[in-house]
Protein backbone atom coordinates (compact mmCIF):
# COMPACT_ATOMS: atom_id res chain seq x y z
CA UNK A 1 0.00 0.00 0.00
CA UNK A 2 1.43 3.33 -1.07
CA UNK A 3 1.26 6.62 0.82
CA UNK A 4 -0.73 9.39 -0.91
CA UNK A 5 1.42 12.46 -1.57
CA UNK A 6 0.24 15.98 -2.33
CA UNK A 7 2.96 17.61 -4.40
CA UNK A 8 2.82 21.39 -4.10
CA UNK A 9 4.64 23.17 -6.92
CA UNK A 10 4.47 26.47 -8.73
CA UNK A 11 5.72 24.77 -11.91
CA UNK A 12 2.89 22.28 -11.64
CA UNK A 13 3.04 21.30 -15.33
CA UNK A 14 6.43 19.69 -14.75
CA UNK A 15 5.00 17.67 -11.89
CA UNK A 16 2.01 16.55 -13.98
CA UNK A 17 4.00 15.59 -17.06
CA UNK A 18 6.57 13.66 -15.03
CA UNK A 19 3.86 11.59 -13.39
CA UNK A 20 3.06 13.04 -9.94
CA UNK A 21 -0.49 11.93 -9.22
CA UNK A 22 -1.76 14.66 -6.87
CA UNK A 23 -0.36 18.04 -7.85
CA UNK A 24 -1.30 21.27 -6.07
CA UNK A 25 -0.54 24.56 -7.70
CA UNK A 26 1.81 26.61 -5.50
CA UNK A 27 2.11 30.40 -5.50
CA UNK A 28 5.55 30.98 -7.00
CA UNK A 29 8.87 29.15 -7.16
CA UNK A 30 10.42 31.51 -4.58
CA UNK A 31 7.46 31.26 -2.17
CA UNK A 32 5.45 28.12 -2.89
CA UNK A 33 3.17 28.20 0.19
CA UNK A 34 2.29 31.87 0.56
CA UNK A 35 2.97 35.33 -0.84
CA UNK A 36 5.27 37.82 0.90
CA UNK A 37 3.83 40.72 -1.13
CA UNK A 38 0.59 40.37 0.87
CA UNK A 39 0.08 41.53 4.44
CA UNK A 40 1.27 38.95 7.02
CA UNK A 41 -2.35 37.95 7.73
CA UNK A 42 -3.27 37.54 4.08
CA UNK A 43 0.04 35.81 3.34
CA UNK A 44 -0.73 33.29 6.06
CA UNK A 45 -4.34 32.80 4.91
CA UNK A 46 -3.16 32.24 1.33
CA UNK A 47 -0.53 29.70 2.43
CA UNK A 48 -3.11 27.96 4.61
CA UNK A 49 -5.49 27.77 1.65
CA UNK A 50 -2.79 26.07 -0.46
CA UNK A 51 -1.94 23.62 2.33
CA UNK A 52 -5.64 22.80 2.92
CA UNK A 53 -6.07 22.17 -0.81
CA UNK A 54 -3.08 19.79 -0.67
CA UNK A 55 -4.55 17.94 2.31
CA UNK A 56 -7.93 17.68 0.53
CA UNK A 57 -6.10 16.25 -2.49
CA UNK A 58 -4.80 13.27 -0.52
CA UNK A 59 -8.34 12.43 0.65
CA UNK A 60 -9.72 11.85 -2.85
CA UNK A 61 -9.04 9.10 -5.38
CA UNK A 62 -7.37 10.17 -8.63
CA UNK A 63 -7.06 8.19 -11.87
CA UNK A 64 -3.57 9.55 -12.66
CA UNK A 65 -1.77 12.91 -12.64
CA UNK A 66 -4.39 15.44 -11.48
CA UNK A 67 -4.12 19.16 -10.77
CA UNK A 68 -5.69 20.77 -7.73
CA UNK A 69 -5.65 24.53 -8.17
CA UNK A 70 -6.17 26.62 -5.02
CA UNK A 71 -6.27 29.83 -7.09
CA UNK A 72 -9.12 28.48 -9.21
CA UNK A 73 -11.13 27.43 -6.21
CA UNK A 74 -10.80 30.89 -4.72
CA UNK A 75 -12.48 32.70 -7.58
CA UNK B 1 35.82 -18.34 -50.02
CA UNK B 2 36.12 -17.03 -46.50
CA UNK B 3 36.54 -19.63 -43.82
CA UNK B 4 33.40 -20.02 -41.66
CA UNK B 5 33.12 -18.03 -38.42
CA UNK B 6 33.88 -20.28 -35.47
CA UNK B 7 31.24 -19.91 -32.75
CA UNK B 8 31.25 -21.11 -29.16
CA UNK B 9 27.79 -21.20 -27.62
CA UNK B 10 27.04 -20.89 -23.90
CA UNK B 11 23.86 -22.37 -22.41
CA UNK B 12 22.68 -23.28 -18.91
CA UNK B 13 21.96 -26.79 -17.63
CA UNK B 14 18.38 -26.69 -18.81
CA UNK B 15 19.05 -25.74 -22.44
CA UNK B 16 22.19 -27.89 -22.38
CA UNK B 17 20.00 -30.93 -21.75
CA UNK B 18 21.59 -31.73 -18.38
CA UNK B 19 18.43 -31.24 -16.35
CA UNK B 20 16.17 -28.76 -14.61
CA UNK B 21 16.45 -26.90 -11.32
CA UNK B 22 17.73 -30.05 -9.61
CA UNK B 23 20.83 -29.85 -11.83
CA UNK B 24 21.44 -26.11 -11.34
CA UNK B 25 24.57 -26.87 -9.28
CA UNK B 26 26.47 -28.73 -12.01
CA UNK B 27 29.79 -27.21 -13.03
CA UNK B 28 31.22 -26.16 -16.40
CA UNK B 29 31.38 -28.78 -19.15
CA UNK B 30 32.02 -28.64 -22.90
CA UNK B 31 30.23 -30.58 -25.63
CA UNK B 32 31.52 -30.55 -29.21
CA UNK B 33 29.15 -28.98 -31.73
CA UNK B 34 25.71 -27.49 -31.15
CA UNK B 35 23.31 -28.47 -28.36
CA UNK B 36 19.60 -27.67 -27.87
CA UNK B 37 18.83 -24.14 -29.10
CA UNK B 38 22.33 -24.11 -30.60
CA UNK B 39 21.08 -26.41 -33.37
CA UNK B 40 18.48 -23.86 -34.38
CA UNK B 41 21.09 -21.12 -34.05
CA UNK B 42 23.42 -23.03 -36.34
CA UNK B 43 20.70 -23.27 -38.98
CA UNK B 44 20.10 -19.54 -38.67
CA UNK B 45 23.84 -18.88 -38.99
CA UNK B 46 23.88 -20.71 -42.34
CA UNK B 47 26.99 -21.80 -44.20
CA UNK B 48 29.07 -18.83 -43.09
CA UNK B 49 29.50 -20.02 -39.51
CA UNK B 50 29.49 -23.12 -37.39
CA UNK B 51 29.20 -23.87 -33.71
CA UNK B 52 32.45 -25.50 -32.67
CA UNK B 53 31.45 -26.30 -29.13
CA UNK B 54 28.86 -25.62 -26.46
CA UNK B 55 29.81 -24.65 -22.93
CA UNK B 56 27.21 -25.76 -20.41
CA UNK B 57 26.96 -24.76 -16.74
CA UNK B 58 24.31 -24.88 -14.01
CA UNK B 59 22.81 -21.50 -13.12
CA UNK B 60 23.52 -21.87 -9.42
CA UNK B 61 27.12 -22.85 -10.02
CA UNK B 62 27.67 -19.91 -12.36
CA UNK B 63 26.40 -17.43 -9.75
CA UNK B 64 27.25 -18.96 -6.38
CA UNK B 65 30.75 -19.97 -7.41
CA UNK B 66 31.37 -17.07 -9.75
CA UNK B 67 35.18 -17.11 -9.55
CA UNK B 68 35.44 -20.83 -10.23
CA UNK B 69 32.94 -20.38 -13.08
CA UNK B 70 34.95 -17.51 -14.59
CA UNK B 71 38.21 -19.47 -14.42
CA UNK B 72 36.68 -22.55 -16.07
CA UNK B 73 35.01 -20.54 -18.86
CA UNK B 74 38.24 -18.61 -19.48
CA UNK B 75 40.23 -21.86 -19.73
CA UNK B 76 37.79 -23.32 -22.25
CA UNK B 77 37.73 -20.15 -24.36
CA UNK B 78 41.55 -20.02 -24.39
CA UNK B 79 41.55 -23.62 -25.60
CA UNK B 80 38.76 -23.24 -28.19
CA UNK B 81 39.80 -19.79 -29.49
CA UNK B 82 36.49 -19.03 -31.25
CA UNK B 83 35.84 -15.98 -33.44
CA UNK B 84 32.72 -15.15 -31.45
CA UNK B 85 30.93 -16.30 -28.30
CA UNK B 86 27.12 -16.44 -28.24
CA UNK B 87 25.51 -16.75 -24.82
CA UNK B 88 21.87 -17.62 -24.21
CA UNK B 89 19.28 -16.37 -25.01
CA UNK B 90 18.38 -16.13 -21.33
CA UNK B 91 14.93 -14.46 -21.65
CA UNK B 92 13.63 -13.43 -18.18
CA UNK B 93 15.77 -15.89 -16.20
CA UNK B 94 17.87 -13.84 -13.78
CA UNK B 95 20.64 -16.29 -12.89
CA UNK B 96 20.99 -17.41 -16.51
CA UNK B 97 21.08 -13.77 -17.66
CA UNK B 98 23.83 -12.90 -15.18
CA UNK B 99 25.81 -15.96 -16.29
CA UNK B 100 25.46 -15.00 -19.97
CA UNK B 101 26.61 -11.44 -19.25
CA UNK B 102 29.57 -12.81 -17.31
CA UNK B 103 30.52 -15.15 -20.20
CA UNK B 104 30.43 -12.16 -22.60
CA UNK B 105 32.69 -10.16 -20.30
CA UNK B 106 35.16 -13.02 -19.94
CA UNK B 107 35.26 -13.42 -23.74
CA UNK B 108 35.77 -9.70 -24.33
CA UNK B 109 38.52 -9.57 -21.71
CA UNK B 110 40.36 -12.10 -23.87
CA UNK B 111 39.85 -10.07 -27.02
CA UNK B 112 37.04 -12.30 -28.32
CA UNK B 113 33.81 -10.94 -29.79
CA UNK B 114 30.66 -11.82 -27.81
CA UNK B 115 26.92 -11.31 -27.92
CA UNK B 116 23.99 -12.43 -25.78
CA UNK B 117 20.23 -11.97 -25.72
CA UNK B 118 17.79 -11.56 -22.85
CA UNK B 119 14.81 -9.54 -21.66
CA UNK B 120 15.78 -5.89 -21.06
CA UNK B 121 14.74 -6.16 -17.41
CA UNK B 122 16.78 -9.29 -16.77
CA UNK B 123 19.27 -8.43 -13.97
CA UNK B 124 22.02 -9.57 -16.34
CA UNK B 125 21.03 -6.79 -18.73
CA UNK B 126 20.68 -4.05 -16.15
CA UNK B 127 24.00 -4.97 -14.56
CA UNK B 128 26.07 -5.24 -17.70
CA UNK B 129 24.48 -3.54 -20.70
CA UNK B 130 27.08 -0.81 -20.84
CA UNK B 131 29.92 -3.20 -21.40
CA UNK B 132 28.50 -5.90 -23.66
CA UNK B 133 26.21 -6.42 -26.64
CA UNK B 134 22.76 -7.64 -25.59
CA UNK B 135 19.83 -8.20 -27.92
CA UNK B 136 16.42 -7.76 -26.32
CA UNK B 137 14.06 -10.76 -26.13
CA UNK B 138 10.71 -11.50 -24.54
CA UNK B 139 10.51 -12.93 -21.03
CA UNK B 140 9.87 -16.54 -22.07
CA UNK B 141 11.09 -19.17 -24.54
CA UNK B 142 8.16 -18.38 -26.85
CA UNK B 143 10.43 -15.64 -28.25
CA UNK B 144 13.22 -18.16 -28.96
CA UNK B 145 12.85 -18.23 -32.78
CA UNK B 146 12.91 -14.43 -33.02
CA UNK B 147 15.83 -14.20 -30.59
CA UNK B 148 17.95 -16.71 -32.50
CA UNK B 149 17.09 -15.11 -35.83
CA UNK B 150 18.37 -11.78 -34.47
CA UNK B 151 21.44 -13.27 -32.80
CA UNK B 152 22.71 -15.15 -35.86
CA UNK B 153 23.53 -12.24 -38.21
CA UNK B 154 25.00 -10.17 -35.37
CA UNK B 155 27.19 -13.08 -34.27
CA UNK B 156 28.39 -13.53 -37.86
CA UNK B 157 29.36 -9.90 -38.19
CA UNK B 158 31.01 -9.70 -34.77
CA UNK B 159 32.90 -12.90 -35.61
CA UNK B 160 34.29 -11.17 -38.69
CA UNK B 161 35.39 -8.26 -36.49
CA UNK B 162 32.89 -5.88 -38.05
CA UNK B 163 32.11 -2.78 -35.99
CA UNK B 164 28.42 -2.55 -35.21
CA UNK B 165 26.41 0.61 -35.84
CA UNK B 166 24.52 2.42 -33.09
CA UNK B 167 22.09 0.52 -30.84
CA UNK B 168 19.01 2.14 -32.36
CA UNK B 169 20.02 0.87 -35.81
CA UNK B 170 21.36 -2.56 -34.89
CA UNK B 171 18.70 -3.35 -32.31
CA UNK B 172 20.88 -4.21 -29.33
CA UNK B 173 20.24 -2.61 -25.93
CA UNK B 174 21.66 0.94 -25.67
CA UNK B 175 25.02 0.97 -23.93
CA UNK B 176 24.86 4.60 -22.86
CA UNK B 177 27.79 5.47 -25.11
CA UNK B 178 28.06 8.39 -27.49
CA UNK B 179 30.13 7.88 -30.58
CA UNK B 180 31.18 10.77 -32.77
CA UNK B 181 30.26 10.18 -36.38
CA UNK B 182 29.32 12.12 -39.50
CA UNK B 183 25.59 12.23 -40.18
CA UNK B 184 26.29 13.58 -43.64
CA UNK B 185 24.28 16.80 -43.32
CA UNK B 186 24.74 19.69 -40.90
CA UNK B 187 22.51 20.05 -37.86
CA UNK B 188 20.52 23.04 -39.08
CA UNK B 189 19.43 21.16 -42.21
CA UNK B 190 18.40 18.12 -40.23
CA UNK B 191 16.53 20.32 -37.75
CA UNK B 192 14.68 22.16 -40.52
CA UNK B 193 13.75 18.87 -42.20
CA UNK B 194 12.45 17.58 -38.91
CA UNK B 195 10.44 20.74 -38.37
CA UNK B 196 8.95 20.51 -41.89
CA UNK B 197 8.07 16.86 -41.34
CA UNK B 198 6.38 17.80 -38.09
CA UNK B 199 4.43 20.67 -39.65
CA UNK B 200 3.28 18.44 -42.49
CA UNK B 201 2.29 15.65 -40.15
CA UNK B 202 4.93 13.33 -41.60
CA UNK B 203 6.78 10.85 -39.38
CA UNK B 204 10.09 12.10 -38.03
CA UNK B 205 12.59 10.95 -35.47
CA UNK B 206 14.26 13.11 -32.86
CA UNK B 207 18.01 12.72 -32.49
CA UNK B 208 17.66 13.20 -28.74
CA UNK B 209 16.41 9.99 -27.13
CA UNK B 210 13.40 10.49 -24.89
CA UNK B 211 12.96 8.33 -21.84
CA UNK B 212 9.35 8.41 -20.69
CA UNK B 213 8.91 9.08 -16.97
CA UNK B 214 7.97 6.17 -14.76
CA UNK B 215 4.25 5.95 -13.98
CA UNK B 216 3.37 5.23 -10.38
CA UNK B 217 -0.17 4.03 -9.66
CA UNK B 218 -1.92 6.61 -7.43
CA UNK B 219 -1.99 5.63 -3.76
CA UNK B 220 -5.41 5.13 -2.16
CA UNK B 221 -6.75 8.31 -0.54
CA UNK B 222 -6.85 8.90 3.22
CA UNK B 223 -10.27 8.05 4.63
CA UNK B 224 -10.10 10.22 7.75
CA UNK B 225 -7.71 13.17 7.82
CA UNK B 226 -8.50 13.88 11.49
CA UNK B 227 -6.75 10.62 12.43
CA UNK B 228 -4.00 10.77 9.84
CA UNK B 229 -0.28 11.22 10.48
CA UNK B 230 1.04 13.71 7.93
CA UNK B 231 4.69 14.09 6.96
CA UNK B 232 6.46 16.88 5.07
CA UNK B 233 9.15 16.61 2.42
CA UNK B 234 10.78 19.46 0.52
CA UNK B 235 13.03 19.68 -2.50
CA UNK B 236 13.49 23.40 -1.83
CA UNK B 237 16.95 22.98 -0.32
CA UNK B 238 15.95 23.51 3.31
CA UNK B 239 18.96 23.32 5.64
CA UNK B 240 19.64 24.24 9.25
CA UNK B 241 20.98 27.78 9.45
CA UNK B 242 24.62 27.92 8.37
CA UNK B 243 24.29 24.50 6.70
CA UNK B 244 26.13 22.54 9.43
CA UNK B 245 25.31 19.25 7.66
CA UNK B 246 27.18 20.51 4.60
CA UNK B 247 24.40 19.78 2.12
CA UNK B 248 25.16 20.71 -1.48
CA UNK B 249 23.07 23.27 -3.37
CA UNK B 250 22.54 21.06 -6.44
CA UNK B 251 22.85 17.44 -7.58
CA UNK B 252 22.33 16.08 -4.07
CA UNK B 253 23.57 12.57 -3.44
CA UNK B 254 21.81 12.47 -0.06
CA UNK B 255 18.83 14.00 1.66
CA UNK B 256 18.64 15.06 5.30
CA UNK B 257 16.10 14.05 7.89
CA UNK B 258 15.46 16.46 10.74
CA UNK B 259 13.23 16.24 13.80
CA UNK B 260 10.59 18.93 14.18
CA UNK B 261 8.95 17.25 17.18
CA UNK B 262 9.69 20.27 19.38
CA UNK B 263 8.98 22.97 16.81
CA UNK B 264 5.83 25.02 16.17
CA UNK B 265 7.14 26.68 13.06
CA UNK B 266 10.36 26.98 11.05
CA UNK B 267 12.15 30.10 12.25
CA UNK B 268 14.41 31.99 9.81
CA UNK B 269 16.86 32.18 12.72
CA UNK B 270 17.27 28.41 12.64
CA UNK B 271 16.53 27.41 9.05
CA UNK B 272 17.32 28.63 5.57
CA UNK B 273 17.37 27.51 1.95
CA UNK B 274 20.49 26.44 0.09
CA UNK B 275 19.39 25.70 -3.45
CA UNK B 276 21.13 26.66 -6.70
CA UNK B 277 17.92 26.71 -8.74
CA UNK B 278 16.03 29.77 -7.43
CA UNK B 279 16.52 32.95 -5.41
CA UNK B 280 16.49 31.84 -1.79
CA UNK B 281 16.04 35.21 -0.03
CA UNK B 282 12.25 35.01 0.41
CA UNK B 283 12.40 31.51 1.87
CA UNK B 284 15.20 32.71 4.13
CA UNK B 285 12.72 35.22 5.60
CA UNK B 286 10.10 32.49 6.06
CA UNK B 287 11.22 28.85 5.58
CA UNK B 288 7.59 27.69 6.02
CA UNK B 289 7.10 28.68 2.38
CA UNK B 290 8.91 25.49 1.38
CA UNK B 291 8.07 23.33 4.39
CA UNK B 292 4.63 24.22 5.75
CA UNK B 293 5.18 23.31 9.41
CA UNK B 294 3.46 26.43 10.82
CA UNK B 295 0.26 25.62 8.89
CA UNK B 296 0.21 21.94 9.79
CA UNK B 297 0.75 22.71 13.50
CA UNK B 298 -2.32 24.97 13.45
CA UNK B 299 -4.34 22.28 11.67
CA UNK B 300 -3.11 19.69 14.16
CA UNK B 301 -4.24 21.93 17.04
CA UNK B 302 -7.63 22.42 15.40
CA UNK B 303 -8.00 18.66 15.00
CA UNK B 304 -8.16 18.90 11.20
CA UNK B 305 -5.29 16.41 10.94
CA UNK B 306 -4.33 13.67 13.36
CA UNK B 307 -0.64 14.40 13.86
CA UNK B 308 2.37 16.05 12.27
CA UNK B 309 5.06 13.42 11.70
CA UNK B 310 8.13 14.16 13.79
CA UNK B 311 10.61 13.96 10.93
CA UNK B 312 10.95 16.16 7.88
CA UNK B 313 12.98 15.34 4.78
CA UNK B 314 14.92 17.91 2.79
CA UNK B 315 17.19 18.16 -0.21
CA UNK B 316 17.77 20.57 -3.10
CA UNK B 317 15.84 19.16 -6.06
CA UNK B 318 17.98 20.52 -8.87
CA UNK B 319 20.35 18.96 -11.43
CA UNK B 320 19.84 15.51 -9.92
CA UNK B 321 19.72 12.60 -12.38
CA UNK B 322 16.35 10.86 -12.43
CA UNK B 323 17.80 7.55 -11.27
CA UNK B 324 19.37 9.22 -8.20
CA UNK B 325 16.13 11.10 -7.46
CA UNK B 326 14.15 7.87 -7.69
CA UNK B 327 16.53 6.34 -5.15
CA UNK B 328 16.01 9.28 -2.75
CA UNK B 329 12.24 8.92 -3.22
CA UNK B 330 12.23 5.21 -2.53
CA UNK B 331 14.37 5.67 0.57
CA UNK B 332 12.18 8.48 1.96
CA UNK B 333 8.98 6.54 1.19
CA UNK B 334 10.31 3.46 3.01
CA UNK B 335 11.17 5.62 6.03
CA UNK B 336 7.72 7.22 6.02
CA UNK B 337 6.09 3.79 5.81
CA UNK B 338 8.13 2.58 8.75
CA UNK B 339 7.18 5.70 10.70
CA UNK B 340 3.46 4.93 10.30
CA UNK B 341 2.81 7.96 8.08
CA UNK B 342 -0.59 8.06 6.33
CA UNK B 343 0.01 10.90 3.89
CA UNK B 344 2.68 13.37 2.87
CA UNK B 345 3.02 16.88 1.47
CA UNK B 346 5.93 17.38 -0.89
CA UNK B 347 6.86 20.97 -1.62
CA UNK B 348 8.88 21.38 -4.82
CA UNK B 349 10.39 24.71 -5.81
Amino acid sequence: MGIPVGMISAIYNFALTTGANRVIRGARIEHVCGDPTLSPEKDYAFGMHIVRTALAAITVAVPGPTLFDPMQERK
Amino acid sequence: MKSPVRVVHYVNQFFGGVGGEDKADVGVSVTPGAVGPGRVLETALGAGARIEATIVCGDNFANDRAEEFARAVATELDRLKPDVVVAGPAFGSGRYGLACAQVCRIAQDRGLAAVTAMHPENPGASAARRGITILPTGTSTTSMPAALAALAPLAQRLGRRETLGPAEVEGYLPQGRRRVYDRGRPGFQRALDMLLDKLHGRPYRSEVPYSAPERVPPAAPIADLTRARIAMVTTGGLVRKGNPDKQVSANAVRYHRHSVAELESLSPKEWEAYHAGYFNHLVNSNPNYILPLSFLRDLERQGAIGAVHEHIYALPGVSTPVAVSAGHGRSIAADLKQGGVDGALLVAT
